[in-house]
């Protein structure tokens, strides 16, 4: 406030919608089946259906560029290219549904998990109009307010992401066409498709 | 380590077909559309250039991946993913060669009248979609047609490396 912008709304935090709690079972479900399942080729479905969970959630907490992003390359192109990928492998060819819990692993992944969730209470609640994510007038409040007005784009991911930061986008359109680049290394092939 | 794990994935399913030749015209106007519109509403070119991309991926999951490598040539995707990044590169530098900063698009409406809406839908529609399209299409049909092997080097090499590779294995579990 001390700079004179004002938050152009503060929404209240709400409780959580029998909709999100549901997604929210589904999702960590999911994440814990594409750990445990043996078959990869029910990993990569049930890993495609956490990608799609995973976007709705996105959509839900009104972020629709990162939805859309995830529904895309997270359900829809990792999906086809792991497909790809196990169509040149031998399945494993047995009985057992689920994978052998490795106590180590699951000491080493207890912790980091239990790490993660000690900093949870850090987070402000969704839809906090006072935390800084949302009122934080040298970035957030300036995007928001003089975006328009900088770029003449009324997206603000999309003023953000290519005019504030267009040099970082273009770096990060590099490292697109090195992944193209490096994948043809590997293959030690000299074209994508045919000449 | 059978025959038909040398053969091509492709299965020819008529569900797959007809579902497939339903829902590319509606991926393929949505991906244009996250694309030419992502300046004013949510989406943007890496949104679009994917679901562009994913929507070549899709005919070829349906009609095969020998059908569709044989229509989309070699030069249509590297012509997008280095076109992509050149033309971006352009859009940056044409400011710093009239006097401005690295993707400073006021300087198109001072120097050349144009709005500097129209410089950041140039990189979106020009540089970031194009490479992600060209990229997605190019990991997939490279990734389909699988690792080169001729003969050379690197392929004598990989069965010492499969024996070698053996051996510590053991040593660990001894040490267990």
């Amino acid at each position: 406030m001390s700079v004179g912008l004002v938050p152009l709304a503060v929404p209240q935090p709400e409780p959580i919608s029998a909709v999100e709690a549901a997604l929210f079972v589904f999702v960590l479900l999911t994440a814990v089946a594409t750990a445990m399942l043996r078959d990869v080729l029910a990993v990569i479905v049930v890993f495609a259906a956490y990608s799609l969970g995973m976007a709705i959630f996105y959509a839900i907490l009104l972020a629709p560029d990162v939805a859309m992003t995830e529904a895309a390359i997270g359900a829809g192109v990792t999906t086809i290219l792991l497909l790809l990928t196990i169509a040149k492998t031998v399945r494993p060819n047995e009985d057992r549904i689920l994978e052998r819990v490795d106590g180590t692993g699951l000491v080493v992944v207890g912790a980091f998990a239990a790490v993660l969730i000690a900093t949870v209470n850090e987070f402000p609640a969704v839809g906090d109009g006072e935390s800084m994510a949302w009122f934080n007038p040298a970035v957030s409040q300036y995007y928001i307010e003089s975006g328009y007005a900088d770029t003449g784009v009324e997206n603000a991911v999309t003023a953000v992401l290519a005019g504030y930061r267009g040099f970082d986008t273009f770096g990060e359109a590099t490292v697109v066409f090195a992944a193209g680049v490096a994948t043809l290394i590997v293959l030690k092939r000299t074209v994508f498709t045919r000449e | 380590m059978s025959e038909s794990q040398e053969e091509s994935p492709y299965v020819e399913s008529q569900v797959i077909m007809t579902t497939v030749q339903l829902i590319a015209p509606f991926s393929m106007t949505y991906g244009l559309f996250l694309l030419f519109h992502g300046a004013d509403t949510p989406g943007g070119s890496f949104q679009g250039g994917a679901i562009i991309g994913a929507t070549v991926l899709m005919i070829a999951f349906a009609f095969g991946i020998e059908v569709t490598r044989e229509w989309l040539r070699n030069r249509t995707v590297v012509a997008l993913a280095a076109g992509g990044v050149a033309a971006f590169g352009m859009v940056g530098l044409v400011p710093v060669l009239v006097g401005g900063k690295f993707l400073e698009y006021k300087m198109y409406k001072e120097v050349f009248g144009i709005k500097a809406k129209w410089g950041l839908e140039a990189i979106e529609i020009l540089g970031v979609a194009p490479i992600v399209a060209g990229v997605v299409c190019g990991l997939f049909f490279a990734i389909a047609a699988g690792y080169l092997s001729n003969g050379d080097t690197w392929d004598s090499r990989s069965p010492t490396d499969a024996d070698t590779k053996s051996t510590p294995t053991t040593e660990v579990t001894d040490d267990d």
